[in-house]
C-alpha cells in the first residue's frame, strides 16, 4: 500500500478496528462505580461546550443584560465546576489503579496534560466575564505571567485576546487532547487489575 | 414566559450566595466555606465510588 | 496464595493483555446517560444557586466614590512612584523584574507592552481635552520644567493630599501650597474621570475598535478601588484569594496548591520579591512530575504499597475471574529447564 490515504487507513484499522472503537462488551473486572467518572467528565465537557456555544452566539455582553443569558452563564459556570469535580475523582481512581501499566503511559500523559490545559482554559473564561471578578483575576494573574516574561504575549488585561483564547484556541486544544486520550483508551483497553499475588511491602519471596 | 421568569427569580432567590462570605480559618489555612464543601464532597464521593458498584454490575458468583 | 514481588516489567507485561471474561456494555448509552445526569445537576445548581455577577469598577465610579484616592494615584503615576511606573518589563525599564536564581525571564523577554505612566495616564488624556487653553498651558509648563522642579511640585502635592478633604461635589480640597501646574492638572483630570471621559480616553489607541484594557486596569490597580473590593471578598493573595470567588460561590478550587505556596516561607519571606516567579517554577516542576508520573520510581509504586485497588477490584478477586486470569510471569529459569527437557 503506497498511497498516504491507504497507509492512514491501514494504521487506523490496525490500531482501532471497529469492534475496539465501538465495543459492546467490557472486561468483567469493571464493576466499581469509580469507572463512571471518565464518562461523567466527558458529559460535563459536552454541557460546557453546549452552554458556551450559546453564550458565544449572543456575544459577551448578553448575560449581563438578559436573565436568560444569566441562566446559560450559570449552567456554563456549574458545568465547569462539575467538569473539574468529576475529572479529579477520575484521576484519583486511575492513580490508585496504577492505570499507566501495560503500555498505557500515554493514556496517563494525555489525561494529565488535559487537566493542566483545562486550568488556563478556565482562567481565560474567568477574565472574559467583563465584571469585577474578571478585573481582579486579570490584574492579579498578570503578575504570574509577567514573571515568566510572557505577559505581553498572553495578556490577561487584553479582553479581545483572552476571549479568543477562551472561545476557540483552548477548547480546540482540550477537545483534541480528550479525543486523543479516549482513542488511546480504546486502543489499549481498560487496564486489568493488579495481580493479587503482587506484594510491594513485606517480601515473602523475591524473583 | 413572564410567569416562568417570575418563578425562576423566586426560586433563585431562595438561596442567595451573593451575601457576606464565610471562611474556615486555622493558623495560616484560610479557605471559603463553599470551597471546603466542594473539597469535602469530592472525598466523600470518591470514597462512596470505591465501595459502590456501577449500575448493571452484579455481585460475585451471579455472572459467568 | 504466595505473594511475590513483581518487577515493574513483569507488572507491565501482565497488564498488556487480557484474555478473561467480558460482559455486555453499551458505550454510547453510557456517555449519553452521563451527559444527561450532568445536565440535570447543572440545571438544579443553576436554578437554586445562579452565578455571581458583581458589576465592574470603572474609573468614573472610582473617582466619584474615592476622589482623594484617585488623585493620589494620578500624582503617583505622574511622578513615577506608582506600582506600574516601577514595575519593569513588560511595561517599562524601571526594574529588572522577577527572577529565579540566575534566570531573568522577565528581563530577557523585555519591554514588549510599553506603558509610560506619566504620559499615558495623565499627560495624554489632559492633552485631548479641547477648548481649555489655561489647562494646556499648565500641561506645557509641567512638561518643559526641569525634573527637580517637577519633583518638588508633585512632592508638595502628595504631602498635602494626606490632609485633603473631599467636598460633596466630589472635588478634592487641599491646603494652600506651591504645587505649580500640578493642581490645575489634577483637578481637570478628576473632572474628566468623574464625567466618564477618562475610561474612554485610556482605552483609545490608533484604532477605532478597542479590546485591550491594559491601561485602565493598570491605573485602577495602582489605586485602592479594586483592592478594597477584593479584600472584602477575600480575594487577596494573602487570603488564599486565588481559589476564592465573590460572595459565597465556590471558586477555582483546583488552584489550591498554586495559592498555597503564597502563604508559606520562603515565598513570604526571603523570596517575597520574586514570589510569582518562584511559585511558577515550583508549579512547573510539579506539573512535569505529574505528567511523567508513570516513569517516577517510588511514586509509581504508591498504588501497590497502599492497596486501594483491593477495594476497587474486590468483586474480581472474589470470583473465578481472578483464577482464570493469566498467572504472574513464570520464573526466569523456567525456559532453560523447558529447553533441557525438550532436548532430552
Amino acid at each position: 500500500m503506497s498511497s498516504w490515504t491507504g497507509k492512514v487507513r491501514e494504521f487506523g484499522l490496525r490500531n482501532l478496528p471497529p469492534e475496539r472503537l465501538f465495543p459492546d462488551s467490557q472486561p468483567a473486572y469493571m464493576t466499581s462505580a469509580i469507572y463512571l467518572f471518565g464518562a461523567l467528565t466527558i458529559g460535563s465537557l459536552v454541557v460546557i461546550i453546549a452552554s458556551g456555544s450559546i453564550l458565544a452566539l449572543k456575544g459577551p455582553a448578553w448575560w449581563h443584560v438578559q436573565s436568560i443569558g444569566h441562566f446559560f452563564n450559570s449552567i456554563h459556570l456549574w458545568s465547569v465546576e462539575l467538569f473539574f469535580f468529576f475529572m479529579v475523582i477520575h484521576l484519583w481512581g486511575k492513580f490508585w489503579m496504577a492505570a499507566w501499566r501495560g503500555g498505557r503511559a500515554r493514556v496517563w500523559i494525555t489525561g494529565a496534560v488535559t487537566f493542566i490545559i483545562a486550568i488556563p482554559c478556565a482562567f481565560t473564561g474567568y477574565v472574559s466575564q467583563q465584571n469585577f471578578d474578571s478585573q481582579w483575576i486579570a490584574t492579579q494573574g498578570k503578575d504570574g505571567l509577567n514573571s515568566l516574561g510572557v505577559g505581553a504575549f498572553f495578556n490577561p488585561l487584553n479582553f479581545g485576546q483572552m476571549y479568543s483564547f477562551h472561545v476557540l484556541l483552548f477548547p480546540v486544544l482540550v477537545i483534541g487532547l480528550v479525543s486523543l486520550h479516549i482513542l488511546l483508551v480504546r486502543r489499549h483497553g481498560i487496564v486489568p487489575p493488579i495481580p493479587l499475588a503482587d506484594s510491594v511491602g513485606p517480601v515473602t519471596a523475591k524473583r | 414566559m413572564a410567569l416562568v421568569r417570575e418563578i425562576f427569580l423566586m426560586v433563585s432567590s431562595i438561596i442567595n450566595l451573593n451575601g457576606t462570605p464565610h471562611y474556615v480559618h486555622w493558623h495560616f489555612f484560610l479557605m471559603s466555606v463553599p470551597n471546603v464543601v466542594v473539597i469535602v464532597l469530592m472525598f466523600v464521593v470518591f470514597g462512596a465510588a470505591l465501595f459502590l458498584r456501577a449500575p448493571g454490575s452484579k455481585r460475585p458468583g451471579r455472572h459467568k | 496464595m504466595m505473594r511475590v514481588r513483581l518487577s515493574n516489567a513483569e507488572l507491565n507485561d501482565a497488564a498488556s493483555h487480557y484474555d478473561g471474561p467480558y460482559r455486555p456494555y453499551d458505550i454510547i448509552k453510557e456517555v449519553c446517560v452521563a451527559t444527561g445526569v450532568v445536565t440535570l445537576i447543572a440545571l438544579l445548581l443553576t436554578i437554586f444557586l445562579s452565578s455571581p455577577d458583581l458589576p465592574p469598577t470603572t474609573i468614573q465610579t472610582w473617582s466619584r466614590q474615592m476622589p482623594a484616592d484617585f488623585v493620589t494615584t494620578a500624582v503617583a503615576e505622574l511622578d513615577g512612584s506608582s506600582d506600574t511606573a516601577g514595575y519593569g518589563p513588560p511595561y517599562n525599564h524601571a526594574s529588572s523584574g522577577q527572577h529565579v536564581f540566575f534566570i531573568y525571564l522577565e528581563k530577557w523577554l523585555g519591554v514588549s507592552h510599553p506603558v509610560n505612566s506619566a504620559y499615558d495616564f495623565v499627560i495624554a488624556p489632559l492633552r485631548a481635552i479641547p477648548d481649555d487653553p489655561s489647562l494646556q498651558a499648565a500641561v506645557t509648563h509641567y512638561v518643559h520644567a526641569p525634573a527637580t522642579e517637577q519633583a518638588a511640585w508633585t512632592g508638595a502635592y502628595s504631602t498635602a493630599l494626606a490632609k485633603a478633604s473631599s467636598n460633596p461635589k466630589g472635588a478634592v480640597a487641599l491646603p494652600a501650597g506651591n504645587y505649580g501646574p500640578v493642581a490645575p492638572m489634577m483637578s481637570s483630570l478628576l473632572a474628566l474621570a468623574q464625567s466618564g471621559g477618562l475610561d474612554g480616553a485610556l482605552l483609545t489607541s490608533k484604532q477605532f475598535y478597542q479590546t485591550d484594557y491594559t491601561k485602565p486596569l493598570l491605573f485602577m490597580e495602582d489605586g485602592s478601588a479594586l483592592s478594597n473590593r477584593a479584600t472584602y471578598q477575600h480575594l487577596q493573595g494573602t487570603q488564599w484569594g486565588m481559589m476564592n470567588e465573590t460572595g459565597s460561590y465556590p471558586g477555582q478550587v483546583w488552584l489550591w496548591l498554586y495559592t498555597f505556596w503564597y502563604q508559606v516561607p520562603p515565598f513570604t519571606t526571603s523570596e517575597a520579591d520574586n514570589a510569582d516567579a518562584f511559585v511558577m517554577a515550583v508549579m512547573g516542576l510539579l506539573s512535569a512530575a505529574f505528567v511523567l508520573l508513570p516513569f517516577l520510581p517510588g511514586i509509581r509504586t504508591i498504588p501497590r504499597r497502599i492497596p486501594v485497588y483491593k477495594l476497587i477490584w474486590r468483586d474480581w478477586y472474589a470470583t473465578d475471574g481472578a483464577a482464570s486470569a493469566p498467572p504472574p510471569p513464570a520464573p526466569k529459569r523456567a525456559p532453560r529447564v523447558a529447553k533441557l527437557r525438550q532436548a532430552s
